[in-house]
């Protein structure tokens, strides 16, 4: 049952999902959305390799790595979507449709 | 047995959370189901006997990022109504309508041939063997990230205060005009 197969399926679900949703989704927060499954799908795949295959633990210092990239990523880009909220009154990705306000 | 327990209901929440993030008609309901989907990433953390790492999934995506995230569908007041933008052109409703679905749909199968081609290879070359017992990695963790790691704890740390900063100085508020 607890093989490496199943995680790297799951992290294979996880991973199309977060494309589905990155596509789907024209509102920018959602579309954040996608990327924080994405990056998990990617996390799980070290942890995974880690216990299964090598054991040093250096998947656990890179998905470590990986949540703290995450929470910076959230944090900037969250603020450019409130930015962009109070210049254009939308979240909405079409609105984005130019460099200069 | 507890672990074949907690592995399936940890999939499971994963699993379903994510397929309920995809299918979900309202943005705020999405992100609660973000955040059971990363419950279950922490469990499955745990099942692979990384307990550091699920704790940290735990306090900073479940506790920090989720969040945020609320935070800002609030700030932004959800969904919007105007269906029209700037040019005139009719907008797509903001959580996808059935084209943008089908498209998404389409490159998530095109996206899946081409890892399942990949990923049947790469299980085939899994080495057999006994696991090693369950042990506590945070003092391992700790040295690692102060011996070999050092540079690049480092740099996150720089990059956290950039985050910071740069987050700080974007969302500020507009100058009042007079």
């Amino acid at each position: 049952m607890i093989t490496l197969s199943s995680y790297l399926a799951i992290s294979f679900l996880l991973f199309v999902c977060g494309i589905a949703v990155m596509i789907a989704r024209k509102n920018i927060i959602a579309i954040l959305l996608g990327v924080e499954l994405i990056l998990n799908s990617c996390a799980i795949n070290f942890v995974a390799y880690t216990r299964f295959v090598n054991n040093n633990l250096d998947g656990h210092i890179m998905s470590l790595f990986i949540i703290i990239i995450a929470a910076a990523e959230a944090a900037v880009g969250l603020a450019i979507v409130i930015r962009f909220f109070q210049i254009r009154e939308s979240i909405h990705i079409d609105d984005a449709t130019q460099l200069l306000q | 047995m507890f672990d074949n327990f907690l592995f399936i209901s940890s999939a499971a929440l994963t699993v379903c959370g994510a397929l309920a993030v995809v299918l979900s008609p309202n943005l705020m309901h999405a992100c609660t189901y973000l955040l059971t989907s990363l419950i279950g990433v922490s469990g499955l953390y745990v099942t692979l006997s990384a307990d550091f790492l699920a704790a940290t999934q735990l306090v900073v995506y479940v506790g920090g990022v989720v969040i945020l995230m609320l935070f800002a569908i609030m700030l932004t007041g959800g969904n919007d109504n105007k269906s029209v933008n700037k040019f005139g052109i009719e907008k797509i409703a903001p959580m996808g309508n059935i084209k943008t679905f089908t498209l998404a749909g389409l490159s998530a199968l095109l996206m899946a041939l081409v890892i399942s081609k990949i990923i049947v290879n790469v299980t085939k070359a899994v080495p057999k063997g006994e696991l090693p017992p369950f042990s506590s990695t945070v003092e391992k963790i700790g040295e690692l990230l102060i011996t070999d790691h050092v540079l690049a704890f480092e740099i996150s740390s720089v990059l956290l205060l950039g985050a910071l900063i740069g987050a700080a100085l974007i969302a500020r508020p507009r100058k009042i005009e007079s």
